[in-house]
């Protein structure tokens, strides 16, 4: 029971090394207590956590049409995925409308989605990789480190005794000695998935997890001249092994390599012949990774009240962009090219002890980055090196008592080479007065190193003059690209039965208060000013605030069907320049590119004979974008609501499963997506040496999908 | 508005058994796991008439609710026994207990045992 308590169930009191829902350690003594079912609830709330904790299984991510962790999130009513734009082809989430960077995103427990690959990371998840995920609404665990503001994302992947383990027990779904997963769509993408262990001896298990994915046909559905997805490849892969030693010693060690290559902008048929590839606007993004993670853990056999973890990680990030005409032949205004190295390293010691209904988790963190960043665009300059440093040393107490009443308190200090001490302290509290209604309160504060134009590199495909005074608003690595915020929420959650039937009710409100934020100024035409805005130099504005409110109603209506209805409200505002003189200098004007009311409703069926169809339809109400008309003072647009339906029908059999679905049901696509592609009188594509191309250029401003309607294809084979 | 009307339908369509009659059960099972459970839970999920089924590890109970004028109580134990697990009312046949996983055999004493049983 208490080594369930150390690795099982118990979320928040779990140590957090191999993962919240690792329940296979020490199966050969949990085989009664602890089951993993794939049939489980795809969508789960535990119910014993202090912090509004949601999992999200295999079976959930099944649902999701493709392919990488930033598109898992479309049947979560939690999170929105926003669009993607054509030349970088990456999809941002958002938690209560704030960008996914406010959310702590880890992998097992250690960052990929930060730095360099905060725009990206997410997409160098494949879906198929992932074994379940825990995101957390509100400031997360203190002892996972200070970046969570808005919420906490885990991630955990197959581990080599998921893959060994499902060889043995060959009937249990989806799972064999070899995963293969293939895909294929409309849109010219396709994907080859591998997940494979061996278990080597009593105590070493291997595996690998394998990604090869990728576009070579272009598309142009709307005819402005510009790809719609860029083309290129994916090769992404990992090598772990695991180790299960003597007297409670275990080891997790992974090797990840990855490559990434995207090639966007305009098309050369579309145009007369004769056009050279050196006359068109194209984009090239090349990414890639190495890293290596040991984790090992290790639990007192004679006091189990007792273990210790740690994580050791080092990496090396890449990124090169270039966009624009080939450099040289003008205008120069059109060209810009970054390349940044992040080399850097991270190690975690975790220690828990308890003492009954008092729990004690502390850890320490040292965490190094070392930037270099190339820069070449007329405004910017040539960029710079920098290094970030941190020590950050966290605890949290725990107490509960009869499973009804649950608080953690939790402190931490960071002593940041940039950002100097910060003091993070985070409360959460779980009450439940009455049987199966559970109230929970959070609280806290978390900050984070931004990066401003990496994070957001692919803002660069426009003409808009990037304003800037000093070179830590826009590179980082200074104390003005600090952003520090308060969260604090409120939630109520409720499961049900209703005629023999599981629901469940949940509603929640938070709101996130920054005290440092920086701004992306996009509300003045033919521009885009960088800059921080603070408390301490604007007293009494609100830098960046998010208030979010929503309501979310799940029922299986019956045996085979599943209802899920969410709404949400989300009031994002932000702190903007002024040259108004009446005001203090700024104005509160709402952050562009966020829907202030959305709905989802999803109903799952399953049929005899083992079919699964899922409909998905979303509702994104109407949003601020930024303006082009340079006579409106602040230039703000508002782009219409609209609707995004899809659909699914799997069939599962024995060793595997066949998919087919169409995304977009209705072809909702945004119109003119890239200003000044376009001639506005003759609505042909224009080349970059038109004088309208020139001075309307921006691929900044996509609100909603440009490809439209989209079938696709995929199998899971288990050999 | 059209995709939600659809969506409504869809809804509404899986709602209409809402009146049915339904009675509820418990037997015993004899089982082992959550293989087990699978198992035995889908069994009767298969069968029309049936509303809900739930088996407990600990208790070795089947719970299930059906249409009793669909299904009977017999009907219900011989699909559970068809999978390979003994009700009070029907035996599995042995060929059929023959079919279950070899973590599943409940009827081996060396079984039940690395199971914590």
């Amino acid at each position: 029971m208490i080594k369930r308590l150390v690795f099982g169930s118990l979320c928040f009191l779990s140590l957090p090394l191999f993962g919240q829902v690792d329940t296979s350690l020490y199966q050969s003594l949990q085989i009664k207590e602890v089951t993993i079912r794939e049939d489980a609830a795809g969508l789960s709330i535990d119910s014993k956590s202090a912090q509004l904790d949601l999992n999200i299984s295999r079976t959930e991510l099944k649902k999701a049409a493709c392919c990488n962790l930033s598109e898992s999130f479309e049947t979560n009513p939690s999170i929105d995925v926003a669009f993607t734009d054509a030349v970088t082809g990456t999809k941002q989430i958002q938690l209560f409308g704030l960008a996914g960077k406010y959310a702590q995103i880890q992998v097992e427990m250690t960052p990929l989605v930060r730095g360099l690959l905060a725009n990206s990371g997410l997409q160098f998840i494949p879906g198929t990789w992932v074994q379940g995920i825990q995101l957390t609404k509100g400031i997360g665990a203190v002892n996972h480190g200070p970046e969570s503001m808005t919420g906490q994302i885990n991630v955990e992947l197959l581990k080599p005794e998921d893959l060994v383990d499902a060889a043995a027990a060959p009937d249990s779904e989806g799972r064999g000695d070899v995963l293969l997963n293939g895909y294929f769509n409309q849109g010219g993408r396709f994907e080859i998935n591998e997940a494979y262990g061996v278990r080597l001896n009593k105590k070493w298990m291997i595996s690998s997890l394998g990604h090869f994915s990728g576009r070579q046909r272009g598309t142009d559905v709307n005819g402005d001249g510009f790809l719609d997805n860029p083309l290129g490849y994916q090769v992404n892969g990992m090598l772990r092994a695991r180790y299960f030693g003597q007297n409670g010693w275990e080891g997790l060690y992974t090797f990840h390599a990855l490559e990434d290559v995207k090639q966007g902008g305009q098309m050369a048929n579309a145009f007369a012949p004769g056009i050279g590839a050196d006359q068109l606007w194209t984009s090239q993004i090349k990414q890639g990774r190495l890293a290596f993670t040991a984790k090992t853990g290790w639990v007192n056999p004679d006091l189990p009240e007792q273990s210790f973890g740690s994580i050791v990680q080092v990496y090396s990030h890449e990124l090169g962009v270039q966009m624009g005409l080939p450099k040289g032949t003008a205008p120069s205004s059109l060209y810009s090219q970054l390349r940044g190295i992040q080399n850097g390293g991270m190690a975690q010691v975790l220690y828990y002890h308890g003492w009954g209904a008092l729990v004690q988790t502390s850890a320490l963190i040292l965490q190094h980055d070392a930037y270099q960043v190339g820069l070449d665009r007329l405004e910017l300059g040539n960029g710079r090196p920098w290094v970030e440093n941190n020590v950050g040393l966290s605890t949290e107490w725990t107490y509960q008592t009869e499973e009804r009443f649950t608080a953690v308190l939790g402190m931490r200090v960071d002593a940041h080479s940039i950002a100097g001490n910060q003091f993070s302290p985070r409360f959460h509290m779980r009450w439940e007065p009455w049987t199966s209604h559970t109230f929970r309160v959070v609280a806290g504060r978390g900050f984070r190193m931004a990066q401003p134009l990496l994070e957001e590199y692919g803002r660069l495909a426009s003409q808009r003059f990037i304003r800037w005074e000093q070179y830590g608003q826009v590179l980082g690595g200074d104390l003005l690209s600090m952003e520090s915020a308060t969260n604090m929420g409120l939630s109520y959650s409720h499961p049900f039965m209703l005629n023999y039937m599981a629901g469940g009710i949940q509603a929640d409100l938070h709101r996130t208060q920054f005290q440092r934020a920086v701004i992306h100024d996009f509300y003045t035409p033919g521009e885009r000013s960088i800059y921080p805005v603070t408390i301490r130099d604007w007293p009494g504005s609100i830098p960046l605030q998010s208030i979010s409110a929503g309501i979310s109603i799940n029922y299986n209506l019956n045996k085979r069907s599943e209802l899920r209805m969410a709404y949400r409200y989300q009031d994002l505002k932000a702190s903007y320049y002024s040259d108004d003189v009446n005001g203090n200098g700024l104005m509160t004007l709402p952050v562009p590119f966020v829907a202030p009311h959305r709905l989802m409703v999803h109903y799952s069926r399953s049929f005899k004979g083992g079919v699964v169809m899922d409909v998905t339809l979303q509702r994104y109400g109407k949003q601020a974008i930024p303006g082009i008309d340079p006579s409106i003072r602040p230039a703000i647009d508002y782009a219409p609501a609209f609707h995004l339906l899809s659909a699914q029908i799997r069939h599962e059999f024995k060793g595997g499963d066949l998919y087919i679905g169409m995304e977009n049901a209705l072809n909702v696509t945004q119109s003119n997506p890239i200003d000044g592609a376009v001639s506005p009188q003759t609505s042909q594509p224009l080349l970059p040496s038109d004088p309208y191309f020139q001075s309307h250029f921006d691929a900044t401003r996509i609100w909603g999908p440009i490809f439209g309607r989209m079938l696709y294809l995929g199998t899971n084979i288990a050999l | 508005m059209k995709p939600v009307y659809a969506l409504l339908f869809l809804v509404f369509s899986s709602v209409s058994v809402f009146a049915q009659k339904k009675v509820e059960l418990r037997f015993n099972t004899d089982g082992v796991c959550g293989m087990c459970e699978k198992r035995i839970e889908s069994a009767l999920l298969d069968i029309d008439g049936v509303w809900t089924a739930d088996w407990t590890i600990e208790s070795h109970e089947t719970w299930v609710v059906y249409n009793p004028k669909k299904v009977s109580e017999l009907d219900l134990q011989r699909a559970v026994a068809a999978v390979g697990h003994d009700t009070p009312l029907v035996k599995a046949k042995d060929e059929d207990y023959a079919k279950v996983h070899a973590c599943c055999k409940y009827r081996d004493e060396q079984v039940v045992k690395a199971h914590g049983g």
